[in-house]
């Protein structure tokens, strides 16, 4: 009976109701349209940081982690026990070097990284990412004196820099690891969109035999990059790795200047991205708060002239006998109604929109072809949304809680009504 | 060249030997072309010590005034006919196996030439040493048994130059410096440059062997032995071009 009496209450007014639902639905569709931009962030967040040129997981030795030891390898058999050891991973080994790039008029100093092109590609996108160019990492032609020229590929800023497009000719000078002068020709194949922005700015990327010739480099590698098939069994890959590679070093020692075979993650590779994932739920909660608090600053306003209208008639109801409690619940119910019918209206606009965006995202790439960089990844220049219905359903909740708290205001002068006074 | 690189500066021709008050800057002046002349010409040996190799380079250099020089590597094999050309500010590398030559860009100035410790920079800035430092005798005196000028070099306030502070020993008798210490802006020690082996050229006291130690890896070090200079070599400005660079294998 007060449930009805409360649900017709609300229809006395109709626009009034009306405004003040839709100030409440719309504080609800914006929230959900954040969590849900900010969910799909995050998602992309760690497609990019793992799908792109990370992995899951990484292993290095600790003086290459300080300062790119070019000698600090593990050997090639440390990869191949690993990869015989488990099953639902992939790995990609790799090899890096400082050189020195010249093109015709251009010379820049360049991070050489070499990669297998086979491994790499079930590891990560990398490859994949070709702008312009046709990818191929393999023997290109031979000089007339006889020298083999490699393909090889390169970052778009340093393509950019060095005015060199693909089929174009690139010569690297390096310090091999035998102490001589490593120098090779070689030939442009394709030009890569941005990666990270190292890459992209200075990066030259060869096949790992076109690297072994330039820099003798050639009984190990520098990392591995590790695809978990479940991503929730990382974790677990990760503590396995590391006893494993404990194992492996007293069958196999390493030498001692190169340090111990560090494991790490891909939150611990990108901390900034790791940090900012955790922050996000917060970030929503604030936002949330405040938006719905705003918005039901609207509905405290309209029940408080609900209640000041009918204080004539609260008093009759009060000296015809009515207990004082009963109002107090007609009230409460008054606002929960609003809420409610706010609710589904926000959550269902919310979702509309939020499912729009999943599907179509937000292209900038009008204006940012190469998409933007942040935190140290580079990100695509389409933003999608991603639309959890759990935060539906918690927004939702969030703002009938914030609007039940707000009505207790006019509950409560209806409680303290003088019934004798309001009447005359 | 690369006598001017290593020394970054000290030298003097010989008035008299004795105990003369010596002015700085002809001690500076004169200190400069200690192992340049005018025109040089001069065989080498490079050692390069590293934690992980240790490799001998010999090399033949040619200098003209303090702009002009080239180094050609003739030992080992691998790395015959690799070539320097400074002129003026600019280096270029040729390398034969490619029959290409490579212009080195300012951002890798700071990097290592040749593998060794010295730096690009080491060649490029020793021209503009006179320019970018202003020097004074700090000590004149008894060190290390014997009589001694301590020259410090310190950079003029808009000098685009690594080093916070450079000192020099010079031994009185001869003129001859026998010891360097370059500092960083901090005042930290980073490397020092010994000079021994002695040998009197054209009335010139000079050290034919040069080892560089980087204070932060004690175990590694570059020194040079002279086999020979010769000084007055004719040389044009024309042999100090990409032609030559080219030729010279």
């Amino acid at each position: 009976m007060l449930l009805f009496i409360g649900w017709r209450n609300i229809w006395r007014n109709p626009i009034r109701s009306a405004l003040t639902i839709g100030a409440l639905a719309g504080g609800l569709v914006m929230v959900i349209l954040y969590s849900a931009i900010m969910e799909g962030l995050s998602r992309q967040m760690v497609q990019f940081a793992t799908e792109i040129s990370t992995g899951h997981i990484q292993l290095h030795r600790q003086a290459f982690i300080d300062d790119q030891d070019l000698y600090a390898t593990m050997p090639w058999s440390y990869m191949e026990k690993i990869e015989h050891a488990f099953s639902a991973i992939h790995i990609a080994p790799r090899l890096y070097a400082a050189g020195l790039a010249s093109s015709a008029d251009h010379s820049t100093g360049v991070l050489i990284k070499a990669v297998d092109p086979k491994r790499e590609t079930a590891v990560t996108r990398m490859l994949r990412h070709v702008r312009f160019g046709e990818l191929d990492l393999g023997v290109a032609d031979t000089t007339e004196s006889g020298l083999t020229r490699y393909n090889l590929v390169i970052g778009a800023q340093l393509a950019k820099n060095m005015k060199v497009a693909p089929g174009g000719e690139l010569v690297l000078v390096t310090q091999a690891a035998d102490g001589s002068i490593g120098n090779a020709l070689y030939r442009i194949a394709a030009v890569l969109k941005p990666l990270e922005p190292n890459f992209d700015r200075m990066g030259v990327l060869m096949s790992i035999e076109a690297y072994q010739q330039l820099m003798y480099v050639e009984n190990g590698f520098h990392e591995l990059a590790i695809k978990v098939d479940d991503t929730d069994g990382i974790a677990s890959v990760q503590s396995r790795l590391d006893g494993m590679l404990k194992g492996l070093q007293t069958t196999q020692p390493l030498d001692e200047l190169g340090g111990a075979p560090v494991v790490r993650n891909w939150r611990q590779l990108t901390p900034a991205i790791a940090d900012m994932l955790e922050m996000s739920g917060t970030i929503i909660l604030i936002i949330g708060v405040i938006v719905i608090s705003l918005a039901s600053m609207g509905m405290l306003n309209t029940m408080l002239m609900a209640v000041h209208e009918r204080t004539h008639e609260f008093g009759i109801l009060l000296s015809i006998g009515m207990k004082r409690r009963w109002l107090l619940l007609m009230v409460l119910f008054e606002s929960f109604f609003l809420a409610l019918v706010a609710a589904l209206a926000g959550s269902l606009i919310g979702s509309v929109i939020s499912v729009y965006f999943e599907e179509h995202g937000i292209d900038f790439s009008g204006y940012m072809p190469d998409g933007y960089d942040w935190a140290g990844i580079v990100f695509e220049p389409v933003m999608k949304g991603y639309l959890d219905p759990v935060h539906v359903v918690n927004a939702s909740i969030l703002m009938i809680i914030i609007t039940m708290i707000a009505s207790l205001i006019p509950a409560w002068r209806v409680v303290r009504l003088k019934p004798a006074e309001v009447i005359r | 060249m690369f006598f001017r690189a290593v020394s970054l500066s000290v030298f003097v021709v010989m008035l008299t030997p004795f105990a003369y008050a010596i002015e700085v800057d002809e001690l500076i002046h004169h200190i400069d072309r200690l192992w340049r002349g005018d025109t040089s010409q001069a065989m080498m040996t490079m050692t390069v010590k590293t934690q992980r190799y240790e490799r001998a380079m010999s090399m033949e250099a040619w200098s003209r005034g303090k702009d002009y020089s080239l180094v050609v590597i003739r030992e080992p094999v691998k790395d015959r006919g690799i070539a320097t050309l400074k002129a003026d500010e600019n280096i270029w590398n040729y390398l034969p196996k490619i029959n290409r030559v490579t212009k080195v860009p300012s951002s890798m100035m700071s990097g290592s030439w040749m593998g060794s410790h010295f730096t690009n920079d080491d060649l490029v800035k020793e021209s503009t040493f006179e320019d970018d430092f202003d020097a004074t005798i700090t000590f004149e005196g008894e060190r290390d048994g014997q009589a001694v000028y301590e020259l410090t070099f310190l950079p003029r306030p808009d000098a685009p130059v690594v080093w916070g502070k450079v000192v020099m020993m010079i031994e009185q008798k001869s003129l001859a410096p026998y010891k360097s210490l370059y500092y960083d802006e901090e005042g930290l020690l980073v490397r020092t440059m010994t000079f021994d082996q002695f040998q009197k050229i054209d009335d010139r006291t000079i050290p034919m062997r040069l080892t560089l130690q980087p204070e932060d890896k004690p175990e590694e070090s570059t020194m040079i032995v002279y086999q020979n200079i010769a000084f007055g070599v004719p040389l044009e400005e024309t042999f100090f071009s990409l032609q030559t660079l080219k030729q010279r294998r």
